[in-house]
């Protein structure tokens, strides 16, 4: 059937529709955008980009000199950081591939590429993708408005960001970054930095301007500004692999290339070399404002030298972000495979599933373990079948009994313990060093709570819900009892207290803790990580308390603590008392991040634990 | 003669509502035949002020004088070099030049603060601590005089627009822009204090952004290009960052030093 339409009319609904089109094109172009819609992208970033290096040419290319800290707003923890880095710890292993962390990233050399990510439907812009050449840095930034994670979410080399067109510039907020630097010789960004980004376009000239906020190594904002130019084509050669090897061989596995606090040989240097005091290139805030200029003109090279040890005065406490929940929640997170992080009870507690029961490492504190339960279930409709504890503290096994009595294990039912117990099986079984026992049972912990099944060396094996885990004993290490456990195919590593995100390794020497017996775990948990990329990924390293980590997080901690042993070490050798070595500050670059001075584990309490550990190894060695 | 169908007719006049509509979405975009406004009741960005400047890249060019032959990373022509390597301080002085180093060139880039005010409603005038600097950024096109330190700059707003705009399928300008400045005409001076050069024929090209930082402070990063034919191989790029000031707390004019 067909249809007549009159002249006029056809002109005047089709006038009508394009006028209607032209007006809404012809909307003001400083309108507001409609409320919850993203405004609209100011400039397009996609393509390939090279930064001139036109400024800090000589750091960002052949590198920095290793006492050049001038203009940087260093906290004293930022200075004594970086005082204490000795540039031969690139040669240990587990640093040879780290990579770079955005601040500096994006000061590298090499080349970058840029380009937007659409959803196939809306073509609503939901990322940027921007990858950088050296180091193979890949960042992506949402711009589809989603929330950054929780603060017990993995930290990475270029962090979370997220994106938002404000006036004429790509406006960035980047949080979840791994410690690095913000140069390479040494200048430390803490895991608590966070940054905010303006990207601006001008023609084939992009600028990006970088605000690095650092709770912990930097006293005020750092701010810096890097140019790109627009390559027209791809130059191709976007690779950067990196995998590390044994560069110096026979060395000891706790051998971390530091400086103790005022022997760095070239603060001198650099000073002479430059006719430059150390007032003005050891950094600090006032070195970033015009009044440092008239300052060197008059300051000399032994000025400001008292820069290069801690001032006196009492420890700093924490400035970082509680990772753990503390709204009364668990919070779960999944790892890999069927293996989970539940967060919330005191204390990170792992839980595998599977076709067989629920196998739990660790069980908090045991203020929630109802909804601990109630977690777990959500998971699997199978019982918990095995719970393995790390450690016999508290915080390891406060949920024992509970979570026990939840859980059933099928694998003893119908054995001739049955007949020999009448409730063999009838509750989850307890898996842990036969040291956790005994001290559990000092602590008139009710025998229900105890490991049932325990190991005395080396190790102890299960092959539960298709996967080979292992328990791995570390004497010594925070008590006499402890172990790792490793997921081997989901590559989980749960280390119980030997390593946390939130303080110092609670060294418990009246358990059978010891100073040697923790770097031993660590180095443990290090021989045993893989990682994916640049020191990133791979292996999935849970910490008693804090975020989930990799390798990197571990060595890091690692070396934190063979430095401050090595400075404690150093101070005895003198003959210092524990009060000098308390007052000598040893940890002082560390406080920041993990110090504190009231609670259950103290700065102070650390201090002389390590101080008492290496004592006693002195006189068993005498 | 064919008669005009229907259709034919209906689709010319959705072409001349297109095209009046995008005429009108120009114009109200501030473009042509738009409304006169002067260019400080157009600014897209205020920059007035006071700036301090933070000087956390190449800090040791910046806070004291490099030796002379330091001239790291500034891409050089061979003419350029020699010029840099007869850099004599005390002549300077002699001659009355002790400002070299405050000219155009290098005056953004030494530590300092900036008080940035309208002179008019067509002339941003930028003054410097450092030297005791004046710049004058003009929106009008004016006749160069004598040459001086800073030479004739002419501003204008930047803003991301279509190359041609208007119609069904241009996008709209984004809101925010950039003050762009050109600055020729000036006396020969010098990009770093050590009498690493520029000529006077040299091109520069800024750009002036405004950043707002979490706490409510501000930033103001000026994007730098110079382009010389006489002592450079290839364009040279900076970019400098200042942080605002709520008053003039500091702000304490220097005269120019030529060591």
């Amino acid at each position: 059937m067909s249809r007549t339409v009159r002249p006029a009319y056809a002109a005047r609904v089709t006038f009508a529709i394009a006028a209607g089109i032209a007006l809404l094109a012809a909307q003001p172009a400083t309108q507001a955008p409609p409320a919850g819609a993203a405004p609209a992208p100011a400039f397009d970033i996609s393509g390939y980009w090279t930064s001139p290096l036109h400024e800090d040419s000589m750091e960002r290319g052949a590198g920095p000199e290793i006492a050049d800290y001038g203009g940087y707003p260093l906290s004293e923890a930022g200075r004594l950081f970086a005082l204490s880095y000795d540039p031969s710890r690139l040669t240990l292993r587990h640093h040879q591939c780290d990579g770079y962390v955005l601040p500096y990233q994006l000061r590298a050399l090499g080349n970058s590429r840029a380009w937007e990510e659409r959803d196939p439907h809306t073509h609503a812009l939901v990322a940027i993708h921007w990858f950088s050449q050296t180091f193979e840095g890949k960042r992506t930034i949402w711009m589809d408005g989603r929330p950054h994670p929780p603060a017990y979410a993995p930290h990475t080399w270029m962090g979370f960001s997220t994106g938002r067109f404000v006036g004429n510039a790509l406006e960035v907020r980047t949080t979840h970054l791994k410690h690095g630097w913000l140069s390479r010789n040494g200048l430390p960004e803490s895991d608590q930095a966070t940054t905010v980004e303006f990207f601006v376009r001008h023609g084939d000239r992009l600028t990006n301007t970088i605000v690095v906020t650092d709770p912990v190594f930097l006293s005020e904002a750092f701010i810096r500004t890097t140019d790109f130019y627009r390559q027209p084509v791809d130059h191709q050669t976007w690779l950067f692999p990196c995998d590390d090897g044994e560069q110096i061989l026979g060395r000891a596995p706790d051998d971390v290339p530091n400086y103790l606090f005022g022997e760095n040989p070239f603060v001198g240097e650099y000073s002479q070399k430059y006719k430059l005091s150390p007032a003005g290139h050891l950094g600090g805030a006032a070195t970033m404002y015009p009044a440092i200029e008239a300052r060197l003109r008059t300051a000399g090279v032994k000025d400001g030298l008292e820069a290069m040890r801690p001032a006196a005065g009492p420890a700093l406490v924490s400035k970082a972000a509680n990772p753990e929940p503390t709204d009364g929640e668990i919070h779960t997170w999944p790892l890999r495979d069927h293996v989970y992080l539940l967060a919330g009870d005191g204390g990170n507690i792992v839980v595998q599933v599977g076709d067989e029961g629920a196998f739990v490492v660790d069980t908090g504190t045991g203020k929630l373990t109802t909804k601990t339960i109630a977690a777990i279930r959500k998971l699997t409709d199978k019982p918990i079948q095995f719970i393995a504890n790390t450690s016999f503290h508290p915080d390891r096994t406060g949920g024992n009994i509970a979570l026990r009595a939840a859980g059933v294990d099928p694998s003893l039912k119908g054995t001739f313990f049955s007949l020999q117990f009448r409730d063999a099986g009838g509750a989850a079984t307890i898996i842990g060093h036969q040291n956790v026992q005994n001290r559990l049972t000092a602590a008139g912990m009710r025998t229900e709570g105890h490991p049932s099944d325990t190991y005395l060396e080396e190790r102890r094996r299960k092959f539960h819900n298709g996967e080979a885990i292992e328990l791995l004993w570390q004497p010594n290490a925070i008590t006499d009892g402890d172990s790792i456990v490793h997921f081997r195919r989901a590559d989980v590593i749960v280390a119980g207290n030997v390593f946390t995100t939130t303080q110092y390794p609670f060294i418990d020497v009246a358990n059978g803790g010891s100073i040697a017996g923790e770097i031993r775990a660590l180095n443990e948990i290090l021989n045993r990580t893989v990682y994916r990329h640049q020191e990133e990924g791979g292996t999935i390293v849970i910490p008693g308390h804090g975020y989930v980590s990799d390798e990197h997080e571990v060595v890091e901690y690692r070396d934190m603590v063979v430095i401050v042993r090595d400075r404690i070490r150093a101070l005895i050798e003198k003959g210092a008392t524990l009060a000098q070595v308390k007052a000598a500050r040893p940890t002082a670059d560390y406080d920041a991040r993990y110090g504190a001075t009231t609670g259950r584990w103290t700065t102070d309490m650390f201090v002389e634990a390590v101080f008492r550990s290496l004592g006693d190894s002195r006189k068993a060695t005498k | 003669m064919n008669a005009v169908s229907p259709w034919h007719r209906a689709a010319l006049c959705a072409v001349l509502a297109l095209a009046a509509f995008g005429i009108v979405a120009r114009a109200q975009r501030g473009g042509p035949p738009g409304a006169a406004r002067t260019p400080q009741q157009a600014a897209p960005v205020d920059l007035t002020g006071y700036w301090v400047s933070l000087v956390t890249e190449d800090w040791r060019y910046r806070v004291v004088t490099p030796p002379k032959g330091d001239y790291t990373a500034v891409p050089l022509s061979p003419a350029g070099r020699k010029a840099a390597d007869t850099w004599n301080p005390a002549q300077d002085e002699a001659a009355g030049d002790a400002c070299r180093a405050y000219g155009i060139g290098g005056v953004m880039r030494l530590p300092g603060r900036l008080h940035i005010t309208w002179q008019d409603d067509r002339t941003l005038k930028l003054e410097t601590e450092a030297g005791t600097q004046t710049r004058l950024l003009s929106f009008a096109a004016s006749s160069p005089g004598a040459p001086d330190w800073q030479g004739v700059s002419r501003a204008t707003w930047d803003r991301s627009e279509p190359v041609i705009g208007g119609g069904f399928f241009a996008p709209a300008a984004s809101p925010g822009g950039s003050l762009k400045v050109v600055t020729t005409g000036m006396k020969p001076g010098y990009l770093r204090r050590n009498g690493v050069p520029y000529s006077a024929s040299a091109v520069f090209t800024e750009y002036f952004d405004r950043f707002a930082l979490p706490g409510g402070d501000a930033l103001l990063v000026v994007q730098t290009e110079v382009v010389d034919p006489t002592y450079l191989s290839q364009p040279f790029w900076t970019s400098t960052h200042f942080k605002r000031q709520a008053d003039a707390t500091g702000w304490s004019p220097t005269p120019c030093r030529a060591q």
